[in-house]
């Protein structure tokens, strides 16, 4: 095949005192310019550029929107119902009278908020048991590997409302003790819990991937050359680990947690469609779409908006995914 | 080749069981004592004898690996259990909605092969055209943004602007208008997969050197793609044939919410709102034992589509 590099084919440079010096003063530089030559390939990719744009756009509107918005995301004006959009409300209104830009501002923070978490707590649990895998081996490997094709072989959405039924009750006893003992308004009735349960239930589908990655990941590297020479020279275990293994297991990882990212995002908006997610006064582009959808005829804008923030954010983390993909590849033919 | 199959069969088998254990496990922890499902406002009529009686007869009373046991076992007999909701066995109940969503599945399938392998094709001949960013571009769109979000879009634009459909709810049969948008919707995203296989083992066949072979000896272009490429790039689009029946199972979920069609994924969904757990558990199952399936299949047929494969 034609993309195998044929070392003979360099020009050889003829080696003298003072090229070696100048490579050699060049060192520090190049250690680095793995990740610098990576942020350059991404910026120079037009899609993935716009990815990253849009990607910064939603997280400023997770942080700052909610200051923005111009009503609270849960008040209620009931005689203000079904309103066009106007100065008052540039969006208009819902069914009970809440300002519909207001709840898409506070949306974006709960689409990244859960992308946030869910990503952290799967991509900690696939390296637990994908290192776990690859590192204890037999038995270990095994029921981790069991575990990994039992989840991927239920359709993760059956397998989160599973999780989400589940665990609702539990969490909510939980909390109402946490209450009780704190009386800390955080834990009061059931306006957070909806988000630890939904949390559990998405990180319970997602965190496979990253194992099975992470496994792979380990076991390729472990048996690389460079691994062995290191072992051979007598680099010890934890530095050969943090210094070759982890750089090089990184990229993939990278990739594969934006992709997961914009997942979990749809994933919490699927389930509060679904009516199971993020409950009720609690703003989220999914349940907005569901909760509106019988105004689709008359007052489109209403499921269209978040909608369309949806498909947008989801959108802009994948083409960052598929920018990073490529930009993380040191392999990649360059375009 | 019969070593081949039971070694798949050996290696699906502890999966199924694991995935009813751990259904089971999620359903017994999961919140709502069934007894008051079942009964609801009777149980203040009820003797706690009364009640110690019903859970008895329900097995509710025996230990967790017991009632496990029992459920994998019923299972295994074909009985998922019967619905809290309606009194109806949930086979049944699976058995009543699953044509509707075979019926629109297939419709998609159909879709996915006659458009989605010659897209994947154009874009890989077209590779780094213009043509190549456009399929790509859009196929990414379309496997990322969920039916929920482009199913409302097509129907405004559709329906609503254009009045080109007719509001497209219920069920009257897969030979009719309404089932356009339902079938487009449901083919987005599994499309994707099979557009990026195809254009990623076309470009790989591309390479090969019996197609330079074949280009020396004069063929022309049609020849080629019909007798080199498409037979060998086929092979990924099979095999990822589990991701395939996934994505379907998944977005009949959303889809017949949407069109409010009576399928499967509307039993689910039902089920869901009254917390009907014997219901979920069952079509969780159901909906695993079909990914499974779909994965076995495609492990048998490998060595069929590609004879290169050896079977150990």
């Amino acid at each position: 095949m034609s993309d195998i590099p044929i070392s003979t084919a360099v020009e050889p440079e003829s080696v003298t005192a003072e090229s070696l010096q100048n490579a050699l003063s060049k060192a520090p530089i190049r250690q680095r310019s793995l990740w610098r030559d990576a942020v350059r390939r991404l910026l120079r990719n037009r899609l993935s550029l716009i990815g990253l744009i849009m990607s910064t756009f939603f997280v400023l509107l997770a942080i700052f929107g909610p200051a923005i918005a111009p009503y609270p995301y849960q008040a209620q004006s009931l005689l203000h119902t079904f309103e066009l959009p106007s100065s008052v409300h540039l969006l208009g209104t819902d069914a009970l009278g809440r300002d519909l830009l207001s709840r898409v501002l506070w949306g974006a923070r709960t689409a990244i908020l859960v992308g946030i978490f869910v990503t952290s707590i799967s991509v900690t649990l696939g390296i637990l048991l994908g290192g776990l895998a690859a590192y204890l081996a037999g038995a270990t490997d095994w029921m981790v590997g069991r575990l990994i094709d039992v989840t991927l072989s239920i359709p993760s959405i059956m397998l989160a409302i599973l999780v989400n039924a589940a665990f609702k009750k539990p969490f909510e006893l939980a909390f109402d003790g946490f209450y009780q003992a704190t009386h800390n308004t955080f834990f009061q009735g059931s306006n957070s819990v909806s988000y630890f349960v939904t949390l559990a239930a998405i990180a319970a589908v997602s965190w496979p991937g990253y194992a099975r990655l992470i496994r792979g990941q380990i076991l390729a590297l472990r048996t690389q050359e460079y691994v062995t020479a290191a072992h051979a020279v007598g680099v010890p275990t934890f530095r050969t680990l943090m210094r070759h293994i982890v750089p090089n297991a990184l990229g993939p990882i990278i990739v594969a947690a934006t992709f997961g990212f914009s997942s979990a995002m749809i994933l919490e908006a699927s389930l509060s469609y679904l009516g199971i997610g993020i409950q009720p006064p609690n703003a989220s582009w999914g349940a907005m779409i569901n909760d509106n959808l019988s105004e689709l005829r008359l007052r489109p804008w209403l499921v269209i908006v978040p909608a369309v923030m949806l498909g947008a954010a989801a959108l802009a983390v994948n083409y960052l995914g598929d920018g990073m993909a490529d930009a993380l590849n040191p392999k990649a033919k360059e375009k | 080749m019969i070593r081949y199959i039971i070694n798949r069969l050996l290696v699906a088998v502890p999966v199924l069981i694991l995935v009813m254990v751990i259904t089971f496990t999620l359903g017994y922890y999961a919140p709502g004592d069934p007894v008051v499902l079942i009964y609801n406002e009777q149980i203040a009529f009820m003797t706690p004898e009364q009640l110690v009686q019903i859970r008895h007869s329900l097995g509710l009373d025996r230990s967790y690996p017991e009632q496990a046991l029992d459920y994998v076992t019923k299972i295994a007999h074909g009985d998922l259990g019967t619905s809290i909701q309606t009194k109806l066995p949930v086979l049944t109940m699976i058995e009543n909605g699953l044509p509707v969503t075979l019926q629109i599945a297939l419709a998609a399938t159909v879709l996915l092969v006659v458009v989605g392998i010659p897209l994947g094709i154009l874009a890989a001949l077209r590779h780094n055209s213009w043509a190549d960013y456009l399929i790509v571009g859009s196929i990414l769109s379309l496997r990322t943004v969920p039916i929920f979000v482009l199913g409302p879009i097509l129907i405004l634009i559709f329906v609503l602007y254009l009045g080109w459909l007719d509001l497209p709810l219920g069920w009257d049969g897969l030979f009719n208008t309404k089932v356009i948008l339902p079938v487009l919707l449901l083919a987005a995203a599994p499309m994707a997969d099979v557009v990026r296989q195809t254009r990623v083992s076309v470009l790989e066949v591309l390479g090969q050197d019996y197609i330079r072979t074949a280009h020396a000896k004069g063929l022309n272009m049609r020849m080629i793609v019909t007798r080199h490429i498409l037979r060998n790039a086929m092979i990924p689009v099979v095999t990822s044939l589990g991701l395939i029946v996934n994505s379907l199972i998944h977005g009949s979920v959303f889809l017949e919410r949407l069109f409010t069609l009576p399928g499967f994924g509307n039993l689910v969904v039902t089920s869901i709102q009254v917390l009907d757990l014997p219901v979920i558990l069952g079509t969780t199952i159901f909906s695993a034992l079909i990914v499974i399936a779909a994965n076995l299949v495609t492990d048998f047929l490998y060595p069929f589509i590609d004879p290169r494969v050896r079977l150990e």
